[in-house]
């Protein structure tokens, strides 16, 4: 059977010249799982048609061919014979086994990482990815280089969080206080605007159907150099402009939680809502009614007290989210320490002076 | 002070179970498992409208890839939900075993009632209870988890009225339990002369097995719940890591019962093919050890493959092998009871009724149910479709296109016996063909967009998914239709439907002896009993217009072992 099974795989894999198209079942098949999984797929269906025509044109036949005629009630069939059930029992049986071994087969491949795979730290958190790279760059949608196994180590900052890449036929959950991973092996670059959808597949809260980013594959050259400007992005933007160039990029991991106009999320909105001013105002302000951890947020804030600034304050708040909690929220934020730059925490906090020189998305329109 | 049904079940009364004794007392405090029956029948199907609502706010919200101002995302988490939680908790499960068992099993049996009566009356309020928990956490502000309460989201994130549900289905399980244990001691303890166990239809076997089931797995769900309200009551860490807890022992508790759940849902409905497709082809079952048997084993093997749910959660890649290889032994027992039943259609004498109708789409429905699950069932493949709209198809087939679909033939089956009149044919038939029809543009569009990778639980998708969402949605309105009509006929038929003989489709259980409704007690004198498919006996009453049972010869041909 292994020889079989060899042959037919072998049929299968003739090498492509880019991605398997997307057919009637099955999405663009990208990755080298793709090829072998499809196969296995399509073969399923094609015994599950067989059996399908089979049940419902025998019953079809049947039923019309043995139709009540009259009143004629009694009729005599055989009651059982037990050759038929044997076979009827015995040929799935085979059948299954079969289809068993083969998805077994594709499993084992990919569950056995390449041992000189790349790898990729995955952060997952509400709703939102983070892709940390060798060199330290990090980014929001995932950048891989082609034709070399890249591997996922994953975890999470709260919920169950599910990592699926369609049309590299992969897909791994993500649990909070456990490592899991994943590999997979694309080899052929997309082109121009082009990308791979990654969806997360594991119910997270609100956003979930927002947790979806864009996978790019890049040649492994394209792909280096990508990699080395990524973790210098930040190191390029003059001071004065920091807020209105990275201010943007670096929010919208805020924005699954923090909302601008003054709406309730997971988290406080950045915008005003209770009357005492937007962040940074209600921060800011000698006589601030916002209340945090029960006190009013003058009463952490000045000269003496726990914090000299609001700007010590803020970026406490985002390393340390948990210390102080803005009344009527909960203890939902992960800690951003190390994963922002001391350059992007200021990036942000810039952003936060300038609140009015942004719209309600986050994006900078200038002053007003 | 009207005290518990207790006089003496001798008693001549003239009538039947409903005019046995009349008022809102006589039923509240009834131990009549025909009553109880009824009345966990009533209960079902207002729990059913409720989730069929639900279903329907969420089909509608997805003919829009984008927001809709009608509904917020938490709206929608909130919804589906729901819907999942009524339809398993509160209608599924129940549906077959406690409503329509609860009213034919012991008379399917000859017996006069269920083994403890009190015991019986106390599920259907413990059922009561439960729904009445799941009701308060609405207004105790909803809950947002999926109806699998997947830690930690559900012990530290989701909405206020978590707890109040989780309660619920706590009580909902005693429910379930109390259920199955009068089951259990019924069928053993209260066979009368002459019903041995291969003598007994396969719906009692299907309910047998059922109720082992129930027994053994759902006492797992409540301690699972009960310890997921602890966590998120009293902050004591069991599934949350951030107290030390470990989120996957949650999924392996919760599939532990969830799994074998399926078969819960799914075996009384096979049970209920079973007799539908032997009365109306008025022909005796093929292989009915085989069905009786696949029965049990399908509860057995039920138990030990749980893990096929958490194929992509973390757990060991030689687990997944491991559960991989044994889910395909439930896929055997389940092929062969599809294909006894085509052997049963072989040589019949078929009468299209509408019970039938639904008796025919259960196969159909049932076979891509089945064949779905394989993909699923196979490692390579399931890592691509799992938490996919594929396997929300697969499972609406199995549960819906299946589970309920035959319970829905059951009651077209048994409303003649249960209310005593006949209903509409022709609206019977053309509510079926079209929840027929809707049913399969619903779900088999359903196949496709998981396929291709829209993933479950989206308020949010992709534009390219939005013709197959339309269909779906368009599908779930004809559905929607077909059972408003059917609610229609049904009601109708209680005040202005023609009066039901015994036996109007020709069976020769038990059941079909007695009068149409049946008399509080049953049977007045102990039945007589023959084998059940054996129709050799079975003949067509003009006057009656209906069918008749010749006992003695039906009784004889069963001695002579002509039966079998």
């Amino acid at each position: 059977m292994t020889n079989l099974m060899t042959t037919l795989l072998m049929q299968s894999s003739t090498a492509a010249e880019g991605p398997t198209p997307k057919t009637f079942w099955l999405p663009e098949g990208a990755s080298t799982f793709a090829e072998q999984n499809d196969w296995v797929f399509n073969f399923i269906n094609y015994i599950n048609y067989f059996f399908f025509f089979l049940v419902i044109g025998l019953m079809v036949v049947f039923v019309w061919k043995y139709r009540q005629k009259g009143r004629e009630v009694y009729a005599r069939g055989p009651n059982h014979n037990t050759l038929l059930e044997l076979g009827w029992t015995i040929i799935p049986t085979i059948l299954v086994v079969f289809i068993f071994f083969i998805g077994f087969r594709g499993f084992v491949s990919m569950k056995t990482v390449p041992a000189n795979a790349y790898q990729i730290d995955v952060t997952a958190l509400r709703y939102g990815w983070v892709f940390k790279y060798p060199n330290g760059a990090t980014s929001e949608d995932l950048y891989v280089p082609a034709g070399k196994p890249v591997k996922l180590v994953m975890r999470s900052e709260d919920v169950l969080h599910s990592l699926y890449i369609r049309d590299f036929r992969v897909k791994q959950d993500v649990v909070p206080g456990r490592y899991t991973t994943m590999w997979f092996q694309a080899d052929h670059p997309t082109q121009g605007e082009d990308f791979h959808d990654l969806f997360c597949t594991e119910f997270c809260g609100t956003g979930h159907s927002n947790m979806n980013r864009k996978v790019f594959v890049l040649a492994e050259a394209d792909f280096d150099s990508w990699v080395v400007e990524q973790g210098r992005w930040l190191d390029k933007i003059a001071p004065e402009e920091l807020y209105s160039k990275a201010g943007p990029k670096l929010f919208a991991r805020c924005a699954g939680c923090h909302t601008l106009d003054g709406k309730p999320g997971t988290g406080p909105s950045w915008g005003n809502y209770d009357g005492s001013g937007n962040i940074w105002e209600r921060t800011s302000k000698a006589a601030s009614a916002h209340k945090v951890s029960g006190k009013s947020v003058s009463e952490l804030v000045g000269a003496g007290k726990q914090y000299e600034t609001p700007e010590g304050y803020l970026r406490a708040s985002i390393l340390n989210p948990n210390e102080h909690i803005v009344d009527g929220y909960g203890p939902a934020m992960p800690t951003f320490r190390g994963q922002l730059s001391d350059k992007a925490i200021q990036a942000l906090i810039d952003m936060m002076k300038h609140l009015d020189e942004f719209d309600a998305k986050g994006n900078f329109v200038g002053k007003k | 002070m009207t005290t518990l049904d207790t006089r003496p079940i001798h008693d001549e009364v003239p009538g039947n179970y409903l005019t046995f004794r009349r008022g809102i007392l006589s039923w509240i405090f009834t131990l009549d498992h025909k009553r109880i029956g009824v009345m966990y029948l009533v209960a079902v199907l207002v729990s059913f409208f409720v989730g069929g609502v639900m279903a329907l706010l969420v089909r509608t919200k997805l003919l829009f890839p984008g927001e809709v101002e009608w509904m917020t995302f938490d709206q929608y988490n909130k919804a589906f939900t729901l819907h999942g939680a009524i339809m398993v908790f509160l209608v599924i499960i129940p549906s077959i075993p406690a409503a329509l068992g609860n009213f034919v099993l012991p008379i399917m049996l000859g017996a006069k009632d269920v083994a403890f009566p009190r015991l019986n009356l106390f599920s259907f309020y413990l059922w009561i209870m439960g729904a009445i928990c799941a009701v308060y956490s609405l207004i105790a502000g909803g809950f947002d988890t999926g109806w699998t309460f997947y830690t930690p989201y559900s012990s530290q994130f989701s909405t206020g009225g978590t707890i109040p549900v989780l309660v619920g289905v706590f009580i909902l399980g005693f429910s379930s339990i109390f259920t199955g244990v009068n089951f259990v001691v019924t069928i053993h303890k209260l066979r009368p002369p002459g019903m041995t166990w291969f003598r007994m239809p396969l719906f009692l076997w299907a309910l047998y097995a059922t109720a082992l089931i129930q027994i053994l797995a759902t006492p797992v769900l409540g301690i699972t719940v009960a310890l997921l309200v602890v966590e998120r009551a009293f902050n004591i860490g069991i599934f949350d890591p951030v107290m030390g807890g470990d989120p996957v022992l949650f999924q392996h508790f919760f599939w532990f019962y969830s799994h074998p759940a399926v078969y819960i849902m799914i075996l009384p409905g096979m049970g209920i093919i079973s007799e539908i497709i032997a009365v109306h082809s008025h022909r005796h079952i093929f292989g009915f050890r085989f069905i009786a048997f696949s029965s049990i084993a399908i509860a057995i093997f039920s138990f030990l493959v749980w893990g096929h749910h958490m194929f992509t959660s973390g757990q060991s890649p030689l687990m997944n092998v491991l559960f991989s290889a044994i889910t395909f032994s439930v896929a055997i027992p389940s092929a062969v009871k599809v294909f006894n039943w085509l052997a049963t259609l072989y040589k019949g004498s078929i009468s299209l009724n509408t019970a039938m109708w639904y008796g025919l789409s259960f196969i159909f429905l049932f076979t891509i149910g089945g064949l779905t699950g394989i993909p699923l069932a196979v490692l390579s493949t399931d890592i691509h479709l799992h938490d996919t709209y594929f396997v929300v198809a697969h499972f609406h087939y199995v549960m819906m296109g299946s589970a309920l679909i035959a319970m829905i033939g059951g009651l077209h089956h048994w409303w003649p016996k249960m209310t005593g009149r006949m209903f509409n044919e022709t609206w019977g038939k053309i509510g079926c063909a079209l929840v027929f029809v809707g049913f399969n543009m619903t779900f088999f569009t359903q196949f496709m967009l998981g396929s291709q990778g829209m993933p479950r639980r989206y308020y949010m998708y992709k534009p390219e998914f939005q013709i197959y969402h339309h269909i779906s949605t368009g599908g779930s309105y004809i559905m929607g239709l077909g059972f408003v009509i059917t609610a229609i006929y049904l009601l109708h038929s209680l005040f202005a439907g023609r009066k039901a003989p015994a036996n109007p489709w020709g069976g020769a259980s038990l059941e079909w002896q007695c009068t149409s409704p049946p008399p509080h007690d049953n049977f007045s004198v102990t039945p007589r009993v023959g084998d059940c498919y054996d129709f050799s006996a079975v003949s067509w009453d003009e006057k009656q217009q209906g069918y008749v049972v010749d006992v003695e010869a039906h009784v004889a041909a069963a001695q002579s072992g002509k039966g079998h």
